[in-house]
């Protein structure tokens, strides 16, 4: 090692041990959300204490996006990352932190909220293959459309705010009690509606609706992706085209980020619908916050006229 | 296993001890009746015990289940119970990632010398043929709470021997406060787009010719270099570098002094939800620097300052990128050099060069189904004012500029694979038309890190 080289992880050294005290301190917390569900919440919870940056929008898959320079910008702000996790966002990430987040939105920090990891997981696996496709070993990290996550995460997100904006801890807490009233009346209201659907047959794009089938106990028939991130092959839909016929499918679901030609191709030989529905917050025009996210999902579920494309 | 063993002992026992007094037939009965009996208590009691075991083992997971989001409800501040993950001893090894890439070109051109320019043994065109080109291996990991360590071994072939090159050796910071970041060691330095961009990253199967003509493909010297993101709304970054100054067009490093150096400045945001841009400026200042090209036959000794613009905007309907994606793309180079050429091959001696050269590129890349691209590249080259000492030597470009224009076509089953077809048209000289075909693969094993913007 050269001379300067030393004096140079030197000055590094230094630099990060001058990595001190969390500042305490906060006008807003700014809250970086990876997708819209998120964001959402952080605004009910949060209030008018925090400032949420929702680096992605309904029609946009979460799964390929940009690491680009406004989430650079926005992460370089953020008090609090508030995502998925489980891999999710494994592609983009991971380099914004790197590059811009601050000691505080570390992982295992007070920062660093990843939702995944406060619930019960669909699908972990032991052994995980690249030849299974896009698999997360971790398991379906799509964990919003169960709305008793939300309300397990809604509360892990007002004891973190309160951790980070300690002065607005009443605020937080006063938040989330109301939530929690709130949505503990809607999930009845859900359930009710829903129960028509109980063993209902339907096909999926992709296992991004694996939580609201478990909730409601429907019957996922069918992905249309040959493997978890594989675009639909015409040989796959072939495939299922034979295997689903005679089956009482009641409709296709997609979301309003995924190609629907795979769906249409699908939905006229087989004569069965296809719903879209919103997906998360913003997914279509009606679906403006969490809990018309769930209206419109079991509206458009249990809707007796659905839409047929044709 | 350990049943049956028991058993079976249990019966050989039962048997072996009495068969002097096992006379007759009834005897032989009663006791098998008696040893089918006890197999039968056994089983039974064998089962029961089995059933409870797994009774116990049920309520112990469900109990886990129970705590598990609950852990975490109750203290946020001990961060989740991801506990029932196992941990095995290897989970702190390293990152292992292996890229494999692959080529056939085909040139209709023995050679590929570009007129007016002294290249580097990268930047040189490959060879014709099949070739694995490059492995990479990659190991990476993060060292502690503030550090993060990674190394990308490059393995090339050049004209049919494998090189060994260390192509990334450095640590970065992983929590600096105020949007600091910094990196040491040897790494791609942030200059204009691509030379920060690992090959396989790339649109192309090879560099535009700006970059293989002043960068030889990639910079990566030893040394530091520290940025920061402006606690801005728009995206600034700004950030600065200082190396050995012994890769080209740096060369010759004594190692002494801060010979050769490096700063950027970069601004970026987002048009609506459909679109995003990023325009950089950045330089290259090398002090002192002796350096050989075209094969060890024109060499540089002086001091060769580089600057570059950069320019990247990306497209989607709805900025959802999974079925279709524009992407365009462009450079500018401009060197400043001050010393001598000589090339000995034409027996020119050193002689005196105070000139400036420049080039640039733009690209387009279209993703019109999810698993499909198509994209177009134009890259031109011009030489300033060559010496009439030179004249005749590879540095005069005898009134031609270099240009070179591509076409590819690429397929993506997953982001872990892509396979691709490139025709090239170069015309690097006077009466030099080159027509290549190139067909590639760039395969992703192991662990892969996320790509930059």
């Amino acid at each position: 090692m050269t001379y300067r080289l030393k004096k140079l992880y030197k000055v590094i050294a230094v630099l990060g041990v001058l990595i001190a005290s969390p500042s305490s301190a906060h006008a807003t917390v700014n809250i970086f959300a990876c997708t819209p569900e998120w964001a959402a919440l952080a605004e009910d919870i949060g209030g008018a204490h925090v400032k949420v940056k929702a680096a992605t929008t309904a029609q946009q898959d979460v799964h390929h996006i940009r690491a680009k320079p406004s989430l650079l910008a926005a992460m370089r702000q953020a008090d609090l990352v508030f995502c998925t996790g489980a891999s999710l966002e494994i592609g983009w990430l991971p380099i914004l932190v790197k590059k811009a987040g601050g000691p505080n939105v570390q992982p295992e920090t007070e920062g660093w909220l990843m939702a995944a990891d406060y619930v019960e997981k669909i699908g972990m696996m032991e052994h995980a293959d690249r030849s299974m496709g896009h698999v997360h070993p971790e398991g379906n990290p799509h964990i919003h459309l169960n709305p008793h996550n939300i309300l397990t995460i809604a509360e892990v997100l007002s004891t973190r705010l309160a951790l980070i904006d300690p002065d607005h801890r009443a605020d937080y807490q006063a938040n989330f009690a109301r939530f929690s009233d709130a949505w503990d009346k809607n999930i009845v209201t859900w359930q009710k509606q829903g129960a028509m659907l109980n063993g209902q047959k339907f096909v999926v794009y992709h296992n991004a609706w694996a939580y609201l089938l478990q909730w409601l106990n429907m019957d996922a028939a069918a992905s249309l992706e040959p493997k978890p991130g594989i675009p639909p092959s015409a040989a796959h839909l072939e495939k299922l085209l034979t295997t689903l016929k005679g089956q009482n499918v009641r409709a296709i679901i997609v979301t309003p980020y995924e190609n629907r030609k795979a769906a249409e191709w699908l939905s006229t030989r087989l004569n069965i619908p296809i719903l879209d529905l919103p997906f998360t917050v913003g997914g279509n025009t009606e679906a403006t916050n969490l809990t018309r996210l769930f209206d419109v999902t079991l509206g458009t579920l249990t809707a007796q006229k659905v839409h047929k494309n044709e | 296993m350990s049943r049956q063993l028991l058993l079976a002992t249990l019966s050989v026992v039962a048997l072996n001890t009495s068969p002097a007094l096992a006379s007759n037939q009834s005897d032989i009965d009663a006791l098998r009746a008696e040893v089918a009996a006890m197999q039968n208590a056994y089983q039974s009691k064998i089962q029961a015990l089995e059933n409870k075991i797994a009774t116990l083992e049920q309520k112990q997971t469900s109990q886990i289940a129970a705590i598990a989001p609950a852990a975490g409800t109750n203290a946020a501040q001990s961060i989740p119970a991801t506990s029932k993950r196992r941990i095995n001893d290897n989970s702190f090894n390293p990152e292992i990632g292996v890229i494999l890439q692959g080529k056939y070109q085909n040139f209709s051109e023995k050679e590929g010398d570009i007129a007016g320019f002294a290249l580097g043994e990268e930047g040189e065109r490959g060879d014709e043929g099949f070739g694995i080109d490059e492995t990479e291996l990659n190991f990476s990991a993060n060292i502690d709470n503030l550090f993060r360590g990674s190394t990308t071994i490059g393995l090339h072939e050049h004209h049919g021997e494998t090189e060994v090159e260390i192509e990334e050796a450095y640590v970065e910071t992983l929590s600096l406060p105020y949007g600091l970041h910094g990196k040491a060691g040897r790494f791609f330095a942030e200059l204009g787009y691509l030379n920060s961009h690992h090959s396989h990253a790339d649109d192309f199967a090879d560099r535009p010719l700006t970059n293989r003509v002043f960068l030889n493909n990639n910079y990566n010297d030893d040394g530091g270099q520290l940025s920061l993101i402006l606690p801005t709304e728009i995206y600034a970054e700004i950030g600065a570098g200082v190396y050995r100054g012994e890769d080209y067009p740096a060369g010759g490093a004594d190692g002494n002094d801060f010979g050769t150096w490096s700063a950027y400045g970069r601004v970026g945001g987002d048009i609506g939800d459909n679109a995003s841009w990023r325009f950089g400026l950045s330089t290259l200042q090398s002090d002192k620097v002796s350096r050989d090209g075209n094969e060890d036959t024109v060499n540089f000794t002086g001091d060769s300052d580089l600057y570059i613009a950069d320019l990247r905007m990306v497209y989607a309907p709805t900025g959802n990128n999974a079925d279709q994606e524009l992407s365009l793309q462009g450079e500018y180079f401009y060197r400043d050099e001050d010393g001598t050429y000589e090339d000995s091959d034409a027996g020119t001696g050193a002689i005196n060069y105070d000139g400036h050269q420049s080039g640039w590129y733009a690209q387009g890349v279209y993703k019109f189904a999810p698993q499909w691209r198509f994209g177009a590249r134009y890259s031109e080259l011009y030489n300033g004012d060559t010496p009439t000492g030179l004249n005749g030597s590879a540095l005069d470009d005898g009134g031609h500029d270099p240009w070179a224009a591509a076409a590819m076509l690429d397929w993506t089953n997953s982001e872990f694979s892509r396979a691709r077809l490139q025709y090239n048209r170069e015309e690097l000289a006077n009466g030099h038309e080159d027509n290549q075909i190139i067909l590639q693969y760039i395969m992703s094993l192991g662990a892969h890190g996320a790509h930059a913007y």
